[in-house]
């Protein structure tokens, strides 16, 4: 397996903000690495590292087996870029925005492109003056998933699209996918990660916090289950790895460790379950109890 | 909800937004009319030297052009108002038009192409609010210099009255300004638009009213420019003149509250037509981009140097019989070695070129612009490099330069021609105004090593163009020193066809440019790009 991106102890200070604080972020050749993190967590910023625009103070950082901001040049014909804020020359129209970053990276597919703008809808004739916040990105993204690069940067690329659009953009990325490319797909739209990814790295204040597969992060937590029984349930909220117990007029509700199921599993067979409902952790989840009780955009 | 709830708080918010850009105004117009002022006073302090000046002044075409007519100096005894107003009146109007066209776009079209006008249309205040108060402001700011300056003028010793109509005509000026700015903010689709319809307005207002002081003065009552002068502050006034500014204000101001009823939000009224669904072959890389963006402006400046030099050559052999009077043709000749036309065009192509450095420095910044919007980026983030990116930029810069300012040459070539028949002056003045690029590109480079090294002080390109300004239109009026007018790279560049071309200063700016040039490549490399 080889590595795609690889940080490591990565530091950037803008003035006396400290953007990143040692992180480490790896992302294999071929999966779809989801980065999570909230507002101002120093996502946008490692993106801007690994394009070369800005130099990291401290720290390693490997792109494409080469150096982003020596060799950005080099690394740039095989990459594609869709940024979180699209801003377009206002006088051109989308196809020829289009056209012409396809033409920097010398990598025009027309059948590929026509293809996308049908897809998604655009009318690549309007001047990008006229494009809603929606559109203006549906424009990035055509630009980016009509090239043949093999590694796609996304920087919460959904965030003005509609939830048919969203379907379609899901779509494209897992075809991508499965032409063996390598796509860092950061966002803080949790379920559209869940949906989409092999692996995630969750970033916090400059520091990567979790990273893994979504199956290995979720060992780590709990299940959520809401059950109701003929007989009255005791002594449950006494086992161990139970946790947040609450009791309703005729359901439970509670969390309990996944190694802890078997014993849970055990104790309620012989009450008579009439109804159990039990959910994996969301991110959303996994994201609260990584920041605890602070605001999800501290 | 009535048009206009909301205006006292979006009035109190825009005087909050320019505290410090409007005392920057008010500080900066007052300081150099008042130096310019004290200066004047100081070298014409007896009636023997103004009337030297007098004579001069009314001979010298050059000087007709660029200050007026000159009330007051055909009198026996000139009075130190007279000559004052011949050296700052046309300056001092100048920067109250263009205070009112930046200002104004600053607050209306540039607030809707950042999409900022949203959030305020989206509270409680009623449609016309905001450029009801963006006018109302600029109109006070406008007032508030003008009883300034009045009060400095009489504190230095002049008349009351004259003073009063001096500033009056100023302010009436800059109100025509917020008028003529309120309607292009709503015909354009873009501030820059805007801006540059509103700065091409008052080009055209200067050139009209220069034909027609250097000719018979009919064609000056085109142009507010001439209305203002005509007021006559220290020679007569005529205080009606300031009805014609006033209403003419008014009426242009009604005009632009008419047309923003009409339109929608972030829409001109000139409708845009759709693009193309596909790029031309042609718009393969940074540099065919820059063309692109730029076309307008440069075809912009191009139509307007070519026009401007026509007239100037055209008006060019009435330096001649202006300056029929013997005694002050010497005079005129010890300024120059060439023929009283020579330098009277020499004189010309500088000032021109003074003014389009405007384009070389706007140009220049572009990329910063394309930078602090967020569109520079993608385009970094494409196989194109830094510097590439930004020299290409520069290329547009430069090349569109020497575009226009040999569109200028021509112009000044054919109009001298056209009044002469005398074709032979085509070539020497289409030298003239190419060796004045070498100054021109130097302040270009300065801008670009700017953004190279500190972007976020980019905007201090301007400060030199301001620079070379005042050194190079007010340098005698203030008797600056040699050492501060050897601040400007234009006192060094020879004037041409006055004097013969001489390769030495031109290369020097050169090589100054190539040094500015590889600054800004050594600090575009090495620098975050935000």
């Amino acid at each position: 397996m080889t590595t795609a991106i690889s940080l490591e102890g990565v530091v950037k200070t803008f003035g006396s903000t400290q953007a990143l604080d040692g992180l480490d972020l790896e992302v294999r050749t071929g999966e779809v690495h989801a980065y999570l993190g909230p507002n101002g967590a120093g996502k946008s910023v490692t993106i801007r590292i690994l394009l070369g625009l800005i130099r990291q103070d401290r720290g390693r950082v490997e792109l494409l087996g080469g150096d982003p901001w020596r060799d950005a040049v080099a690394l740039h014909r095989r990459l594609a870029y869709v940024p979180g804020d699209v801003s377009l020359w206002p006088n051109l129209s989308g196809g020829e925005i289009i056209d012409y970053f396809a033409r920097l990276r010398g990598d025009l597919d027309t059948r590929r492109r026509d293809d996308l703008i049908e897809r998604f809808e655009l009318d690549p004739r309007k001047r990008a003056s006229t494009y809603s916040k929606g559109n203006r990105q549906k424009v990035a993204l055509v630009t980016a998933l009509s090239s043949s690069a093999e590694l796609i940067i996304l920087d919460e690329p959904t965030s003005g699209l509609d939830p048919l659009m969203e379907t379609i953009f899901q779509d494209c990325i897992r075809e991508m996918a499965s032409e063996g490319r390598t796509i860092l797909l950061s966002s803080h739209i949790l379920a559209e990660v869940e949906k989409l990814c092999d692996r995630v790295t969750i970033i916090r204040q400059g520091r990567a916090v979790q990273s893994g597969t979504l199956s290995d992060l979720r060992t780590t937590t709990r299940t959520s289950m809401t059950v109701s029984t003929d007989e009255p349930i005791t002594g449950l909220e006494d086992l161990e790895g139970v946790h947040s117990f609450r009791r309703d007029v005729d359901h439970v509700h509670f969390e309990v460790d996944d190694p802890a199921i078997a014993e849970v599993m055990r104790h309620l067979a012989g009450l008579g379950i009439r109804s159990l409902v039990s959910r994996p952790p969301t991110l959303e989840e996994l994201f609260l109890r990584e920041y605890g009780d602070e605001p999800v955009d501290g | 909800m009535t048009p206009f709830a909301g205006f006292g708080h979006q009035l109190r918010f825009v005087l909050r937004l320019d505290r410090v850009r409007g005392s920057v105004w008010f500080a900066a117009m007052i300081g150099v009319v008042l130096a310019s002022a004290l200066s004047v006073l100081s070298l014409y302090g007896t009636v023997a030297e103004r009337q030297i000046y007098a004579q001069v002044a009314t001979a010298d075409a050059a000087l007709k052009a660029i200050a007026g007519p000159g009330y007051g100096l055909a009198a026996a005894e000139p009075t130190e108002g007279a000559v004052v107003m011949n050296e700052v009146e046309m300056y001092t109007y100048v920067a109250f038009a263009l205070m009112s066209v930046f200002m104004l776009v600053r607050h209306t079209r540039a607030e809707e192409d950042g999409d900022r006008a949203e959030l305020v249309r989206a509270a409680p205040i009623g449609r016309l609010a905001p450029l009801a108060a963006a006018g109302t402001w600029v109109a006070l700011l406008n007032v508030v210099i003008g009883i300034g300056l009045a009060i400095a003028m009489t504190v230095v010793g002049l008349p009351v009255a004259g003073s009063i109509a001096f500033a009056a005509a100023g302010v009436g000026l800059g109100l025509v300004f917020v008028g003529i700015t309120a309607v292009t903010a709503q015909v354009a689709s873009s501030a820059r638009s805007a801006r540059s319809t509103a700065s091409a307005t008052l080009g055209a207002f200067f050139i009209l009213r220069a034909v027609g002081d250097i000719g018979s003065g009919r064609l000056s009552w085109l142009s507010p420019l001439g209305w203002a002068q005509s007021v006559r502050p220290y020679a007569d006034e005529r205080w009606w003149v300031l009805g014609l500014l006033l209403a003419t204000a008014v009426a242009l101001f009604g005009a632009a509250v008419t047309l923003s009823a009409r339109r929608d939000l972030g829409a001109g009224i000139l409708p845009q037509r759709p693009g193309r669904t596909e790029a031309s072959p042609r718009l393969d890389g940074p540099l065919a981009l820059a063309l692109r963006l730029q076309r307008g402006s440069v075809i912009g400046w191009g139509v307007g140097m070519l026009i401007s030099g026509y007239f100037l050559g055209l008006i060019a052999d009435q330096a001649d019989q202006l300056a029929e009077n013997d005694a002050v043709a010497q005079i005129l000749d010890q300024a120059g070695q060439g023929s009283i036309t020579e330098s009277y065009l020499a004189t010309m192509m500088l000032m021109m070129a003074i003014i389009a450095t405007g384009y070389t420095v706007s140009s220049m910044l572009r990329p910063r612009g394309e930078e602090r919007d967020g569109r520079a980026s993608p385009v970094l983030a494409t196989p194109v490099g830094r510097r590439r990116w930004l020299f290409d930029h520069a290329a547009v810069a430069a090349g569109g330069t020497f575009l226009i300012m040999a569109l200028c040459g021509l112009g000044a070539g054919i109009g001298y021609a056209t009044s002469t028949g005398d074709a032979g002056q085509v070539l020497p003045l289409l030298a003239s105004a190419l060796t004045m690029v070498s100054p021109m590109l130097v302040l270009g480079a300065f801008a670009a090593a700017l953004i190279g090294v500190r972007p976020g002080w980019s905007a201090i390109a301007w400060a030199g163009v301001a620079v070379v300004a005042v050194i190079g239109y007010l340098g005698e009026t203030l008797n600056l020193p040699q050492w501060a007018r050897d601040v400007s790279p234009f006192t060094h560049v020879p004037l041409v066809p006055a004097v013969p071309f001489d390769l030495l200063p031109v290369a020097l700016l050169a090589a100054v440019t190539v040094a500015l040039a590889g600054v800004a490549a050594v600090g575009i490399s090495h620098r975050d790009i935000g």
